[in-house]
């Protein structure tokens, strides 16, 4: 026989009994402790990819300061964003995708936020060719977050959707979790809105990075609508 | 037959049980490397979900501000959390089925955090299948329970806790995590189906193998043996290489030696093609023998060694040839310098070179066949010697006595007509005795002459005198109708030879010169010095080589054919008619030249004639003066007192009366005895003694010797028909020795008995 040979009940084949039941007892409470660290350390993972950004009460009608002309004949959509924020890529994504189905029935703005004392070409991102590439899209710059506080955006992501009569659609984040791909009640109900379909919702928990520093003016909430 | 089924019932479950033991190291091996294989995947995951985080979500923002984003720390701590229990048990624990099963936890974590990571991409979603398929490598489906649970488990809770990250719902349905386990299982049916197969060929291989081994087994054992065999073939192969080797090393060997042997055999060989006759080999014999070069043989045929004229007998000889080996015979061959041999051949039939060939041994006999001849004419001249002893002894013993009657006869006939004149009626008769009696005694003297018995008195001599003094007679003894030619050498050298034989000699020769030339012709007589070589003088002439000196007699008569020249010289033989030849004639010349030191040596020709030439040693020395007859016809007297010793009585009575009637005072005595007594009864002086040689009881020479001493100053006269070596050695008389032969006239013992007395008495 091969001295290699190991039968297929390795824990039986240690030298001594006391050694190896130590080694199982070893091995066992390792498993534990790895599981549960394991266990832990995902747990909170998925805690935070599911923890929502500050959300925002956009207003109900266009704002009428807003640079950002009101479309005539179809929806206006405007996304706000961090130009750096990973978590919206996701969101940029999903915006695609709902200019793949509205086929140009909607306006799109995507305002990219560039905090004041910002270096040149700062929100020149790929975040921001990214979205300058999705048909029917128009990248804005939006220095210091004017736009932003104009529509009480806090989280980058904020999506917001008027008629054409500027009253307020839609408003809220168009992705499931923090940086997650895939379907989800914003992106849908967005869809279903343009669509002149009875949407699932019309508000929905916005998953981004902050737009603005905490000590700017816009406070971040800790809770979904609390200020 | 039961033997051999338990046999093979054994087989089959050591078979069995080694297929177990392979399918589980195989097994095992399995595990082992795809738990090394997870290690360096969870490794490669663990850094490639860092890279990610750092490359799709660095920072996170808030305002102008930011920060490590939190998805780095995850995939730093928390996939290596995830990583390391797995990664540190396939490494400790390699091929254990808890570190395979906590492997399998792992990676779907693994999977779960990357998914995280990369924003929920569907596409991330592929690496929990993959992660199974990765699984499956292990071939063992419990381990793709665990993972089932674990994805199962995750979107069980997500879906329960958090259902819109998972769903995009806020409200999902209860079940709705199954439709993602559902797919799993899905997977995991396939990939059960693919383990199940797996594992069943890896049972067939540990079978095939175990049966291989089996076989592999029985093969080794079967090459041992076979190995065994081929190693105990092996030797003998190589003992039978050896032996062979030691065979081939005796064959070359004998090839060398019998090729030395014909190489450097002392004899020519060569071997040469029956067909076309070429020389295919030859020996060194061969061409130290013959002259050529080996090469030169080698592009010659045998009929290039042989006389033209022997080459038609050859090739009729080869043709004829019979099977086998055959004595060819003795043939003339001839070397590169023209020089002919006689060779005895001896040949063998046999292939050469794949071609019809004959082996030939070459004896060169010449010097034998010479050696032979010359044996042979030994053995003639033997045979002829002991012919001429035994007629020389015959003819001695009738000598001698026929010689004392023809003393008797011829003395007693001699005083008879002493006392009668011609005119008396017997004169005529008494005659006529004496003449017979003179011819018998001429007769006798042949005799002892061609048996080299009779006496001779050499002395140094110019044999030109001796032809030029007999010449005249010569000429009337051949007549008128042959010419006598001379030829004489003025130079001619001196010999030793008794001048009244050389007479004869010359007398027989040309006498018989004569009767060879019935009508006439010419008589050659030449003298000249010669000097014969040894070749000649010893094959030709039976002499030492050296100088000599030639007497030839040349006839211009009928010659003679070889048959007749080889009896010449043989006593009787004749080929004249009945009573004109006696046959002695050239038997006493040849008695006369042996009986001188001499040769005779003859060449003749039918129709052309014959030459006789006689050689005689060369001398030194002055020429000694020749005793001529006086030819007086009175007796020579004396006074002395001669002592007669006669056994023969009437020799004795003739010779008394002789010298009585000379005036000699004659005592007389009957033999040996009877004379010594005389002797010393007679007071006077004896001045000589006439003395037989040959007598009974005492020899004349005897009685000499025992009166010599009483009698010094006695001189001796010895008489004799025939000696027999009393007082002659070899034919020759002593030195000094007085003789007078019989038969004897009563003139000659008068004159000798008064030349004895009157000679110096030696010092």
């Amino acid at each position: 026989m091969d001295s290699n040979f190991v039968p297929d009940c390795p824990d039986l084949m240690l030298p001594s009994r006391p050694r190896r039941k130590n080694a199982r007892l070893v091995l066992l409470l390792s498993t534990v402790m790895w599981a549960a660290l394991v266990a832990t350390g995902l747990w909170w993972l998925w805690g935070y990819e599911n923890a929502p950004g500050v959300g925002a009460i956009s207003p109900s009608q266009w704002p009428s300061q807003s640079r950002i002309q009101l479309a005539p004949n179809g929806p206006t959509l405007v996304m706000l964003a961090h130009p750096h924020c990973p978590c919206t890529r996701a969101s940029i994504g999903e915006l695609a995708r709902i200019m793949t189905h509205s086929q140009g029935e909607v306006r799109a703005y995507v305002l990219f936020t560039r905090p004041e004392g910002s270096p040149e070409d700062w929100e020149k991102t790929d975040l921001w060719h990214s979205a300058a590439d999705i048909p029917g899209v128009t990248v804005v710059k939006d220095s210091e977050g004017v736009e932003a506080r104009l529509f009480n955006a806090a989280t980058s992501g904020q999506t917001v959707l008027y008629n054409t009569r500027g009253q307020l659609l839609f408003s809220g984040g168009i992705t499931g979790s923090r940086g997650h791909f895939g379907d989800n009640a914003g992106q849908g109900s967005v869809i279903a809105i343009l669509k002149s379909e009875v949407p699932g919702q019309t508000e929905t928990s916005v998953f981004g990075c902050p737009l603005f520093n905490p000590q700017s003016e816009c406070k971040v909430l800790n809770d979904e609508g609390n200020k | 037959m039961m033997k051999e089924t338990n046999s093979k019932i054994k087989s089959g479950d050591a078979t069995s049980g080694r297929a177990t033991e392979l399918f589980s190291q195989h097994q095992q091996d399995i595990y082992k490397s795809t738990d090394r294989m997870f290690a360096v995947l969870m490794t490669v995951q663990w850094i490639a979900g860092i890279v990610a985080a750092y490359w799709i979500s660095p920072r996170t923002w808030i305002g102008s501000l930011s920060q490590t984003h939190l998805h780095v720390w995850a995939a730093v701590f928390l996939g290596g959390a995830i990583s390391s229990l797995p990664i540190l048990l396939a490494i400790t624990r390699s091929g254990r089925r808890s570190t395979r099963y906590i492997i399998a936890v792992g990676q779907m974590l693994m999977g779960a955090l990357l998914i995280h990571l990369t924003g929920g991409r569907i596409e991330t979603h592929f690496h929990v299948f993959g992660s199974l398929a990765f699984l499956s490598f292990y071939r063992d489906w419990r381990v793709l329970v665990p993972a089932t649970i674990i994805v199962a488990a995750d979107h069980f809770l997500r879906g329960f806790f958090w259902p819109q990250s998972v769903y995009g719902v806020f409200a999902a349905s209860q079940w709705r995590w199954l439709e993602h386990a559902g797919w799993v299982l899905f997977e995991d049916t396939f990939l059960l189906i693919a383990i199940k197969r797996s594992v069943s060929e890896m049972w067939d291989i540990a079978e095939r193998t175990a049966e291989s081994e089996t076989l592999t087994e029985d093969l080794e054992a079967h090459v041992v043996q076979r190995t065994a065999q081929l190693a105990a073939t092996n030797k003998e192969l190589e003992s039978e290489v050896a032996e062979r080797k030691l065979a081939e090393e005796a064959l070359r060997d004998s090839e060398g030696r019998y090729r030395l042997l014909f190489e450097s055999n002392p004899l020519p060989m060569w071997v040469y093609d029956l067909e076309v006759l070429t020389f295919l080999a030859v020996n060194d014999a061969a061409v130290r023998h013959y002259g050529y070069s080996s090469n030169e043989f080698l592009g010659m045929t045998i009929k290039d060694i042989r006389p033209a004229e022997d080459v038609p007998a050859m090739l009729d000889n080869i043709s004829n040839r019979p099977a086998g080996l055959r004595e060819a015979g003795v043939w003339r061959h001839q070397k590169k310098d023209g020089t002919l041999m006689d060779v005895e051949i001896t040949s063998y039939p046999l292939s050469f070179a794949g071609r019809g060939s004959a082996l030939v041994l070459a004896n060169d006999i010449t010097e034998r066949k010479r050696a032979e001849e010359a044996l042979h004419r030994s053995e003639s001249q033997l045979r002829q010697a002991l012919k001429m002893e035994a007629i020389g002894k015959l003819a001695g013993g009738v000598a001698h006595d026929f010689n004392n009657l023809l003393t008797a006869i011829n003395g007693h006939s001699e005083m008879c007509l002493r006392r009668l004149t011609p005119e008396d009626e017997l004169y005529r008769h008494v005659e006529g005795i004496m003449k017979t009696g003179e011819r018998a005694a001429a007769l006798t003297r042949q005799l002892l002459a061609f048996s080299r018995k009779q006496i001779l008195q050499p002395q140094v001599m110019d044999l030109n005198s001796v032809v030029v003094e007999l010449s005249k007679m010569l000429q009337r003894l051949i007549g008128e109708d042959i010419d006598l030619l001379m030829g004489l050498d003025a130079d001619l050298g001196r010999v030793k030879a008794d001048p009244n034989q050389l007479e004869q000699v010359l007398m027989n020769l040309c006498v018989n010169a004569r009767d060879a030339m019935p009508k006439g012709g010419k008589l050659t007589i030449e003298t000249g010095n010669v000097r014969l070589g040894e070749e000649f003088a010893g094959e030709h002439l039976s002499v030492p080589p050296g100088d000599y000196v030639m007497l030839a007699v040349s006839d211009t008569g009928c010659g003679m054919d070889a048959l007749t020249q080889a009896s010449i010289f043989d006593p009787f033989f004749t080929t004249k008619e009945v009573g004109k030849g006696t046959g002695l004639g050239l038997a006493t010349v040849y008695g006369i030249v042996k009986q001188s030191g001499g040769s005779v040596w003859v060449y003749s020709e039918v129709g052309q004639g014959t030459t006789f030439k006689i050689y005689l040693p060369l001398v030194e020395g002055s020429v000694e003066k020749l005793k001529v007859d006086t030819g007086v016809p009175e007796l020579l007297s004396g006074v002395e007192t001669v002592l007669l010793v006669e056994d023969e009585e009437v020799v004795r009575e003739m010779a008394m009366e002789v010298l009585q009637e000379c005036g000699y005072q004659v005592l007389e005595a009957k033999d040996g005895s009877d004379a010594l007594q005389v002797a010393r009864q007679h007071a006077g002086e004896i001045h000589l003694m006439l003395t037989d040689v040959v007598m009974p009881r005492m020899s004349g020479r005897e009685l000499t010797k025992q009166l010599t001493p009483s009698r010094p100053d006695m001189k001796v006269l010895y008489m004799s028909g025939y000696t027999d070596d009393a007082i002659v050695h070899h034919g020759v008389l002593d030195e000094g020795t007085a003789f007078i032969g019989k038969p004897f006239s009563m003139h000659a013992l008068a004159r000798k008995i008064r030349e004895t007395l009157d000679a110096p008495v030696a010092v």
